[in-house]
């Protein structure tokens, strides 16, 4: 296995340097705001969600073993406090309210998502197309959900995927197909014209 | 013909073994179905791509590192209350623990997946030397875990 250097920085933690610990956390704690915004379309209760995260670890840094990767060991604890979160319900309940108020998928044009520049009609597009894949994750069984988020949004491999998971590389391959296939159809009006019909 | 379209996504994201990749790539040479859904997926892996990621607010370190310094504050204070506690606690605290972790077991051992899950799930509650200190019965599996994992917390 390849040196880990965040490994090294949470032994030093364990050790009782808090500076390592701090270095752990200006190196992952916005990734993991972004992270745990997949969950629960909501940057300020994501942020929550991600300090929650880094409590945990910081309560539970004598539970770390190194044979685990620091990255896939982050991402277990993030994945396993998001899913808790969803499950007590309280963002479903707040979704339903969100659907009510129509925000939805207004038809768009693909073509304006091509391009760097970020004029105000491709913003519009990507929080659009931000919205289409929320909705997408709210529809998706947990595991499929948080195997697409690992693998597709955060780009994981499968291997680091089925670490964070406790499964298989097989169950994550098949998890990740499903939740792409099922990607593929609910953002369909967004794929540009020509590959949309190829 | 059989189409191996389950092995479509693994083989856009380079998580086929080479075997299984050649053997794919000459299905999609004769196959035009499957390349149809390979370039259908490969289109929607490349719009996802361009995802936006949701940017933290710029007080995001300065607020964690104020709920980090007033946690471990809490976590100092009750450490304090506890060492000035009748010391009998701390003589009683191993046996009760153990008492309590074969306990533990033998409900544990009856207890559904269910409450495996649950258990895990609620990590934390093992984490907090505070939580045990509420504990009154073992009317719940998190209540039980707590009890269990005692003679650790002490330790700490």
């Amino acid at each position: 296995m390849a040196p880990d250097p965040d490994a090294a920085l949470m032994l030093a933690f364990q050790a009782g340097d808090e500076s390592a610990f701090r270095a752990l956390f200006e190196k992952h704690g916005r990734a993991m705001v972004a992270f745990c915004n997949h969950f629960v379309r909501d940057v300020a209760r994501a942020e929550e969600l991600a300090q929650d995260v880094f409590l945990k670890l910081h309560r539970s840094a004598a539970r770390y073993r190194q044979a685990a990767r620091f990255k896939t060991f982050l991402y277990r604890i993030a994945s396993n406090h998001c899913l808790n979160e969803l499950r007590r319900g309280e963002y479903a309940a707040r979704r339903e309210v969100e659907r009510g108020g129509g925000a939805g998928s207004e038809p768009v044009d693909p073509d304006a998502l091509a391009g760097g520049a970020a004029s105000p009609e491709e913003l519009l597009l990507a929080s659009a197309l931000g919205r289409a894949v929320q909705e997408l994750l709210a529809r998706l069984p947990e595991k499929q959900r948080a195997a697409f988020v690992l693998a597709r949004l955060e780009g994981l491999a499968y291997d680091e995927v089925a670490d964070v998971l406790e499964t298989t590389v097989p169950a994550v391959k098949s998890l990740v197909h499903r939740a792409t296939v099922a990607a593929a159809t609910a953002l369909a009006s967004y794929m540009p014209a020509e590959e949309a019909t190829s | 013909m059989s189409h191996p379209t389950s092995e479509l996504t693994a083989y856009l994201d380079g998580a086929l073994a080479p075997a299984a990749r050649a053997e794919l790539e000459a299905h999609l040479a004769v196959c035009p179905a499957c390349r149809a859904e390979r370039d259908r997926l490969a289109s929607t892996i490349g719009l996802l791509a361009q995802l936006p990621r949701a940017e933290a607010s710029p007080t995001f370190e300065q607020r964690f590192h104020a709920r980090l310094a007033a946690e471990r504050t809490e976590r100092t204070r009750r450490r304090g209350f506890l060492d000035r506690r009748d010391p009998i606690w701390r003589w009683l605290a191993p046996g009760l623990a153990g008492a309590a972790a074969a306990a533990a077991v033998v409900i544990h051992m009856g207890a559904e997946r269910r409450d495996e899950r649950f258990l895990a799930e609620h990590l934390d509650l093992f984490e907090n030397y505070e939580m045990v200190e509420s504990v009154d019965a073992l009317e719940r599996p998190e209540d039980v875990a707590v009890v269990a994992h005692l003679q650790d917390l002490v330790g700490r």
